[in-house]
């Protein structure tokens, strides 16, 4: 089991994780060239009053020396205000929950299927590595994944959406939403392309996992023991072998969780889904700091997390591993 | 039998891409900034895949964009697998305070979000391909130096390096010819690996326009013809080639890659009862 010292370790590790992180971003974000007036107000007209902009940085307290900016950023957070956007005009938290949710609606599925599908698979190839079956499924598998997720997905445009006509070409709902309003099964239309890839490119990953840590599993005493006791081949692979080899799919799908947020960026900006992904290139571009320091405070939270989750629910789950003895 | 053959097309079509970089100016007509022709031409005589919408040649884009493409893969991949090995063969061969130092220090970056960060370090050094590059590298080497270094606390305490030590061999001399040459597969299988890792991951970066547009590589190639309708133009001669191009190098290096693993990694070859 997981020993209390090391559990309180590992959270101040993990805090000051959080402070290295919420820092870096803040400077290297405060400090890139171009701000929300050049980069973007001044796309759209020719020229600003000089009032305006005085009360832009004003309001936003962008004429305050930089590190008073940014104590008092630091307070904010830990007061759980995470600001304005200035270019949505909402708070940042709002606006990135909107947002999220609209990526989980991609993601929930897709992980979910991901999961099992590459876990089954990995756990069938590993088994019967070195077998014709598993040599072709291992390279399909190393091919789907080599391949760029936005290749796969302006392929699937290109042929799905474009010349077949089965699937919308691009965005969340079809345009009649302005007078019915947003239908589930539209929605869900316009989802079936973007999920689909997703779990091919998520699966992939567990595949990989799970068939080495199925080859690993397999030479084990007592795998030899359930085969000496007379068990089915069947029963020694999903009772005995799987049940081992499962222990690396809870470490990366932990972090699959995590990383899951930006993962998609590429998926969301070819399909114009209105996502975090999609949020964080316009943020960018726009220079939009309150929200780009929002969705980077939840992507550390989020891989803190995880971090903290995997190990603890692995020294749970097997009590091979102790946690904090060894050191 | 057949792993080998896939190994060794990869390597060809590895070597392939390698020359066609280097040896870009002879095989095209043009410079691929310049403006050789009217906008949109179908592939022709003068224009083997014809013109995108400035009128700048594709073929000439195409065959200069390796050289970018596979700069930033390699210069990444390679400042990675440097920084990994050095600091991961030192504080794993001395331990002690640097070793507790840089072990608790990883602790701490590990969880920082690599992805988005590099986003935004994508917008802060827009123009400067190498710069963001060898941020990839730095950014990707946190793992690895873990990795290296639990292989080098095993092999401290071999016999052969025990030996040398007794013999009086400095430091520097065994860390160099005793432990290096032992973590050097992995360290290839690692190199190969990230290069491909790291190519995508330029080539992803500047599809969704985060970095300067004015640079020919395969990401701007396919970012600028896919939103400016290249597609539904139909001018797929503008589309695809580079995505091939992307798609190709990528499988080839992925294959030499899991073949390498396969090779010196012992917990995954493949052991059938």
């Amino acid at each position: 089991m997981i020993s209390g010292n090391y559990l309180l370790k590992r959270i101040c590790y993990s805090g000051a994780a959080f402070f290295v992180s919420v820092t870096l971003t803040f400077f290297l974000l405060h400090m890139m060239p171009g701000d929300y007036i050049t980069n973007y107000l001044l796309s759209l007209t020719n020229a600003l009053p000089k009032e305006t902009v005085a009360q832009f940085y004003h309001q936003f307290g962008l004429d305050l020396p930089l590190t008073e900016q940014y104590v008092l950023y630091f307070s904010n957070i830990l007061q759980g205000h995470w600001g304005y956007s200035y270019a949505y005009s909402v708070p940042v938290f709002s606006l990135i929950v909107e947002k999220l949710s609209w990526s989980l609606v991609l993601l929930l599925p897709a992980t979910i299927l991901g999961i099992l599908i590459g876990t089954v698979l990995g756990a069938r190839s590993g088994w019967k590595s070195g077998g014709k079956k598993d040599f072709a499924l291992f390279n399909v598998m190393i091919a789907i994944r080599a391949i760029p997720e936005f290749w796969w997905a302006i392929m699937a445009v290109m042929v799905f959406a474009f010349y077949l006509k089965w699937f919308p070409l691009w965005g969340y709902t079809s345009i009649n939403v302005l007078y019915s309003g947003i239908s589930v099964p539209d929605v869900l239309y316009h989802a079936i392309l973007p999920v689909t890839l997703m779990t091919f490119f998520i699966a992939t990953g567990n595949y990989y996992v799970m068939r080495n840590s199925m080859i690993s599993v397999i030479g084990e005493d007592y795998i030899t023991t359930a085969r000496a006791k007379g068990l089915s081949e069947r029963e020694i692979l999903w009772r005995h072998a799987l049940a081992n080899a499962l222990l690396p799919i809870i470490t990366i799908t932990t972090f699959q969780i995590a990383a899951i947020i930006m993962g998609n960026v590429f998926v969301e900006t070819v399909f114009s889904w209105p996502g975090i992904g999609l949020l964080t290139t316009d943020a960018l571009r726009m220079r939009d700091l309150p929200l780009l320091e929002g969705i980077f405070i939840l992507d550390t939270i989020m891989s803190i997390a995880a971090m903290l989750v995997a190990d603890v629910l692995s020294s749970i789950i097997d009590p091979r591993i102790r946690m904090g003895k060894d050191e | 039998m057949s792993r080998k053959i896939i190994l060794w097309v990869s390597v060809a079509v590895l070597c392939a891409y390698i020359v066609v970089a280097l040896c870009a100016p002879l095989l095209t007509p043009y410079s691929p900034t310049e403006i050789t022709g009217s906008p949109l031409q179908s592939p022709g005589d003068n224009h083997p895949l014809g013109t995108n919408d400035l009128g700048q040649d594709i073929f000439s884009q195409l065959v200069y964009g390796a050289r970018i493409t596979l700069l930033y893969g390699f210069c990444a991949a390679l400042l990675s697998v440097f920084i990994s090995t050095s600091i991961g063969i030192v504080i794993g061969y001395y331990g002690g305070f640097a070793d507790e130092l840089v072990s608790r220090a990883i602790d701490i970056f590990m969880p920082i979000p690599v992805f988005p960060l590099l986003i935004v370090l994508t917008a802060f050094f827009s123009p400067g391909i190498l710069t963001i590059s060898l941020l990839m590298g730095i950014l990707g080497s946190i793992h690895g130096i873990r990795i290296i270094r639990s292989q080098v606390l095993s092999l401290a305490q071999t016999n052969f390096v025990e030996g040398a030590r007794a013999i009086g061999a400095p430091d520097f001399y065994i860390m160099s010819r005793h432990i290096l040459p032992n973590v050097m597969p992995l360290v290839m299988a690692k190199f190969v690996s990230s290069s491909q890792r790291m190519l995508v991951m330029g080539v992803g970066l500047s599809f969704i326009g985060m970095w300067d547009t004015t640079t020919v590589d395969w990401g701007t190639m396919i970012q600028k013809s896919y939103t400016s309708g290249g597609m539904a133009l139909g001018l797929w001669w503008w589309l695809l080639p580079p995505g091939i191009a992307v798609v190709g190098i990528s499988l080839a290096l992925a294959m030499i890659g899991y073949s390498f693993e396969e090779k010196f990694n012992p917990r995954v070859g493949v052991n059938r009862i």
